[in-house]
Parts: C-alpha cells; structure tokens; sequence
C-alpha cells in the first residue's frame, strides 16, 4: 500500500465528455476518491461506465481532465492500466476456452511471467469460487460463474485498483448476495481499493463505504456510507396479527415504526431495531411471518430536500417522512447500542416464522 | 491494514474449525513478483494469435479448419515423394523430374487455393471474434496501447501463415535431398532455390495475410469476414480479365496490380527468373512493379487494420 499515500485514489476536473452534439454522458464533472470501497451509483445512462471507461484510459474526455493515482488518463493510460483491473458491465468473455485458459492468458498481457500467471490464475479463480468448471469451456457456464470469471480476470495480476461495472447484473438473489461478499472481502481482505458502479443502490450500500452519485453526467452527491445512513432503509416485520401493539411499543421503544397491511415498518437507522424488535415480539408472543429490509430508491435517498416524502408511486411501502420522526429518531440513532448483534444480517432476507 | 485478526488466542485447542480453518484457506496473498509490460504483452499476444490460427486452447471443433487445410496444404509435397520414391526404384528419376509439374517454383501456385481458405478461416477467428464476444474490453483495459493489439495479432496470424507456407517446402527439400544418390550434390542443386521461395512465401505472406486481417477487422460476424477475404482474393482478379477481354490494356494493368492472385504470378516470376503466365501477355511494365504492388497492397491493409482499432469503440 504505497502507491495510495498522497495523490487521491482518483480525481476528476470539470470532465466532460460528449458522444457527438446530442448525447453529453458527461458533464462538467469534478470529485475526488479516496481509497476503500466507493460505490458509483446512478440510474442507467448516468455517465457511470463512461467515467470508468475514462479513467480507464479506453476514452479520451471532451474536456476536463481526469487522474488516477495522480496519473493522467490521457497520457499515462498504459501506466495507469498496469495497475488496476477493470470488469466490464458486458458479456466479454470467448465462449470456447476455459476459465484457467482465459484468466492465465489475460494474466500475460497483463505482464505476468508464464508460470507466475498461472499460479495466480488457479488462486483468484479459487478465491472467485471456481473450481472444477474452470477447465470446461466458458460457453457453458451459468451467469453467475460468468461473472466470476470476469472478476477473476480483472483480480488476477494484483491491481491497486478494481472498477467493478454492474457487477451483479444478471444474477440470482444468491449469487447477488455472494458477488456482494466478495467485493466485500476483496476491498477489506484483499486490500484493493474497488469502485463499483450500479444502478442499485441497496446494494452497493452493503459492500461500500464511500458513495459517488450522478445523474445526467452531472456529480450529485459525494460523501461517506455513514453521512447516508439515517435513510437507509426500511426494515419490513410482518406478524398475523397484532401490528397496532408491537408499532405501539417500539414507537415508545424511541423507534419510529407505523403499520402497513400485516407489516409494521420499522425506519432502520442503525443496527439497534433487530434487536429491539426480536425482543419485542418475543416479549408479546407474537407470530412473525417475516423479516425483511426494503430498499429506498435512488431518488429518496439523494434528494436533497428536508425529507423524503413519498413523492413517487414507486414505493408504495415507503416510511413517513424522518422529520416527523425526528422527535424519536435522534434518540435512536444517537447512542448505537455498543456490541448489539443483529438478529439478521442487514439486507440478508427473510427470517422465516 | 487487513491482518487485523488481533493477538492469537492461547494455545487452546486448534482445530480445523475455528480459527484453524486458516489451515486451508491461505487467504490473499499479493503479487510481489516482475510486471513485464508492454513488450512482454505483445509477444504473448503474439504467440496467443498463433496459436488460435491453429485452434490450440480453443476445443476440438476450431481444430478442424486448420488442421485439414494444413494437411491439403502438405499433401502435394508428400505425394511428389512418393511418386519421386517409386520413380528412384525404377530408375526413372531423371524423366519424371522433367514431368512433374509441382517443383519449388510452382508449389504456391498449386496450393494457392488452399492458402486462400486458411486465410479466410482462420483470420476471422483472430479479429472478429474478440469483436463479437467483447474480449476487446478486456485486452483494451491492460497495459498495453490498441495499436499493440492489431500489431501482435497481425505478426501472430503471418507467423501461423508462414509455417503453413514453409512446412511443404521444407518436407520436399528435404525428401528430395535424401532420396538422391548423392546427398551432398543434391543439396547443392536444391539450396540454391531455397531463397526464392523463402522470399515468394513472405511476399505471399504479408499480401494474403495482411488483407485477410484487414477485412476481418471490420467485421464481428465471421461469416461475412470469410465471405469479404474470398471475394477480394477471388473478384480482382476476375474483373480483370473481363477488362482484358474488351480490350482495355491500361484499366487491365492497374486491375492486375491490384488483384492478390496476379500480384503472385508476377512476384513469382520475378523471384524464379521465369516469365509471366501467357494470361499477362499485355503487361509491359517492369517486373518488380508487382512486388512494389505487394508492398503497398500490405501496407494499407496492415494500417487499415491499426487505425481500426484504434478508432473502434468498446
């Protein structure tokens, strides 16, 4: 971890790039990414692959000027692509070689010695999870192995720096849930800074630390998981009956929780409610149907108003507005309960009753 | 850093559970040794090129083309020997070497066909297919620059020509040489040739190879790509002699000039000191303008080739 000490990890001015006079993918767009796991997150056609693409060195910029590891993109791009790995958003993968084929070949061009590539090859495909399917060809593979061949290649000569380009597209619930945990691992464990670029912002919230939107080229908000996190999410409690006395009792638990149908929806502010509301149904005896947290969308989440009130139709299931709830909120969020474990992993599912 | 894993526990009982899962699970491990760069990427992408030409690494099926072309590509030469054997037992080499109609000067000319195909076969395979599948993406993200790629895939694809080109030759001389009385005689009869098939194999090379390449550049579908090289090796040729025909000689100059299978017969005649085939009876301009022609011919399609790639979005 040398290369990371003084210039950012990443760091655009005013960029700007335009597909001829109509499309403008990127427009004047100026931010600064320190290391660790930064989610790039907005809606599709934000400019998020073209601000990869840039930095990449595959695009040269209208205007404006981009720098990776204080390198420019323009003119130091070999130099910047030595270090980092790059997975694309889309299918790049030859259907009639092998993984180990593919990853070891990928791994020379990336300047790795023959037998150096090799050894790498057959411990990232490990590390990715692919073990015996890396000698088939890759034209029978499933998506989900797909896209871990593709990480594989981007992992294999040990970059600084990881783009990640909707990652999870086209996976199952599960095989989301594992990509998600190995970015995880690769921006904790393995420590390589990782830019992931998504649409979905619930999930990129679970990996990430740091958090880049756009919208229409333009940088909307820029700022630490943390700064986000008193509207992350809504944690969903489904019981057959009983909703009115388990909301009344979290509301004056200090949380804000209203009922919705057979749910109570709980504002998820930190990790304290899991317990709260384990115990409180445990407390009424109560017959929990499920556990689940729902995901605000972009859109409440970035809008810069007071609050988020449920302005679009989307979410029918949205929370009443934190403002409201402020009066309780506060209480909740200030004081995180030291060493509390949640009863579910955040995001993971359903808890079934 | 990472290693936070805190001070181990006392030695209490390590198992393979727990903390001693580690045991198998050696974690990340960061890669400290050389990162060879660009030379290093090219020549690997060369050889990766090369060995695609033949289908090595890709299956069986991407086998089949190149191995049986290869194969057709040899075939007259073994046969020459053959006959050349049975034709020694009899004592008849003598007559038979003024008979047969495939020696060094004409083998090109005998297989020119088959040459074609493998270049319409297998030069798609290089090109397109990293269009088709995406891979560009992948190979465009590394340390090296997009004029790299063609260039190594172009050097990879000639050098897998070459060997198709150079192999029967090199079986007949040296079926030849040992089939002969006097092996030292017969190498100082046949060395003498060598050079100018050497230099027809090159020149073949960098024409066909070069133009192949330049046509499955600009297309993902295989298809068309080996549709395109056959109709540019083919149809030059072709309009040429329906030029001819009517009786124009200046349109029917530059025409040869232009068309692959001409440009051979003229570099062919220029490199083993015979004429040109009588079908160019009208051509009266210097000899070596065909190979001037070779040149030029290869040099836009390689820088067609480049510039493509350069340009080309991913």
């Amino acid at each position: 971890m040398t290369l990371v000490a003084t210039p950012a990890l990443v760091a655009t001015t005013a960029l700007t790039k335009r597909y001829g006079s109509a499309v403008t993918a990127l427009d004047g767009l100026t931010v600064e990414i320190q290391p660790g796991i930064v989610g790039l997150v907005g809606s599709n056609g934000a400019g998020k692959s073209t601000l990869i693409k840039i930095l990449l060195g595959l695009l040269d910029p209208t205007s404006g000027s981009a720098a990776v590891f204080g390198l420019d993109v323009v003119r130091k791009g070999v130099e910047i692509r030595q270090l980092v790995g790059y997975m694309p958003e889309h299918d790049c993968l030859p259907p009639d070689m092998s993984a180990t084929d593919v990853v070891s070949h990928l791994a020379r061009i990336s300047g790795l010695p023959g037998t150096a590539a090799r050894e790498r090859t057959a411990e990232v495909l490990r590390h990715v999870g692919l073990y015996e399917e890396r000698y088939r060809a890759i034209g029978g593979y499933s998506t989900g192995m797909r896209q871990r061949v593709k990480l594989a290649q981007a992992l294999v000569h040990d970059p600084r720096l990881l783009f990640l380009d909707e990652p999870t597209n086209g996976l199952d619930p599960a095989g989301r849930d594992e990509m998600l945990e190995l970015i995880h691992r690769i921006g904790t464990e393995f420590g390589i800074a990782v830019i992931v670029a998504s649409h979905l912002l619930g999930e990129i919230e679970r990996v990430c630390d740091y958090l880049v939107a756009i919208e229409g080229g333009k940088l909307l908000r820029s700022a630490p998981l943390g700064s986000f996190t008193e509207r992350t999410g809504t944690l969903a409690v489904e019981v057959e009956d009983g909703q009115e006395r388990l909301a009344e009792r979290l509301t004056a638990a200090g949380l804000h929780a209203i009922v919705d149908g057979s749910a109570v929806l709980i504002d998820l502010v930190d990790e304290r409610p899991y317990d709260l509301v384990r115990d409180t149904i445990a407390e009424l005896g109560l017959p929990l149907v499920r556990l689940e947290q729902r995901r605000h969308r972009l859109e409440d989440l970035f809008r810069d108003g007071p609050d988020g009130q449920p302005a679009n139709g989307g979410t029918p299931a949205r929370l009443a507005p934190v403002a409201v709830a402020a009066a309780a909120g506060p209480a909740a969020a200030a004081e995180p309960a030291p060493g509390a474990e949640p009863a579910a992993a955040p995001g993971s599912g359903e808890v079934e009753g | 850093m990472t290693d936070a894993a805190g001070p181990t526990p006392l030695p209490t009982a390590v198992t393979a559970s727990g903390r001693g899962g580690s045991i198998y699970d050696l974690g990340y491990r960061r890669y400290e040794g050389p990162r060879l760069g660009r030379a290093f990427a090219v020549r690997s992408l060369t050889i990766d090129s090369f060995r695609t030409a033949y289908g090595i690494g890709h299956g069986g099926r991407a086998k089949i083309a190149p191995v049986v072309l290869g194969a057709l590509a040899t075939l007259p030469a073994v046969v020459v020997l053959g006959v050349l054997t049975l034709a020694t037992r009899l004592g008849a080499r003598e007559q038979l070497e003024a008979a047969t109609p495939i020696g060094y000067d004409t083998y090109y000319r005998s297989i020119d066909a088959i040459i074609a195909l493998f270049c319409a076969a297998q030069a798609p395979e290089l090109l397109s297919r990293d269009q088709r599948h995406g891979v560009l993406a992948l190979y465009f993200a590394r340390a090296l620059r997009r004029s790299d790629y063609a260039v190594a895939r172009i050097s990879g694809f000639a050098l897998a020509l070459l060997l198709l080109l150079l192999l029967p030759v090199t079986i007949l001389f040296f079926g030849r040489v040992l089939l002969a009385t006097d092996v030292v005689t017969a190498i100082g009869d046949d060395l003498p040739k060598l050079p100018a098939v050497l230099a027809q194999a090159i020149v073949i090379t960098a024409l066909f190879g070069s133009v192949a390449m330049a046509v499955s550049a600009f297309t993902p579908r295989r298809a068309y790509a080996t549709a395109g090289i056959i109709a540019l090796f083919v149809l030059p040729g072709v309009i040429a002699n329906a030029v001819i025909a009517q009786g124009s000689g200046a349109l029917g100059i530059i025409l040869v000039l232009l068309s692959p299978g001409t440009i051979l017969d003229g570099t062919s005649a220029l490199f083993f000191g015979t004429g040109l085939p009588e079908t160019l009876f009208f051509f009266d301009l210097p000899i070596w303008t065909f190979l001037l022609s070779a040149i030029l011919v290869t040099l836009v399609a390689v820088l067609m080739t480049i510039r493509r790639f350069v340009r080309i979005t991913t």
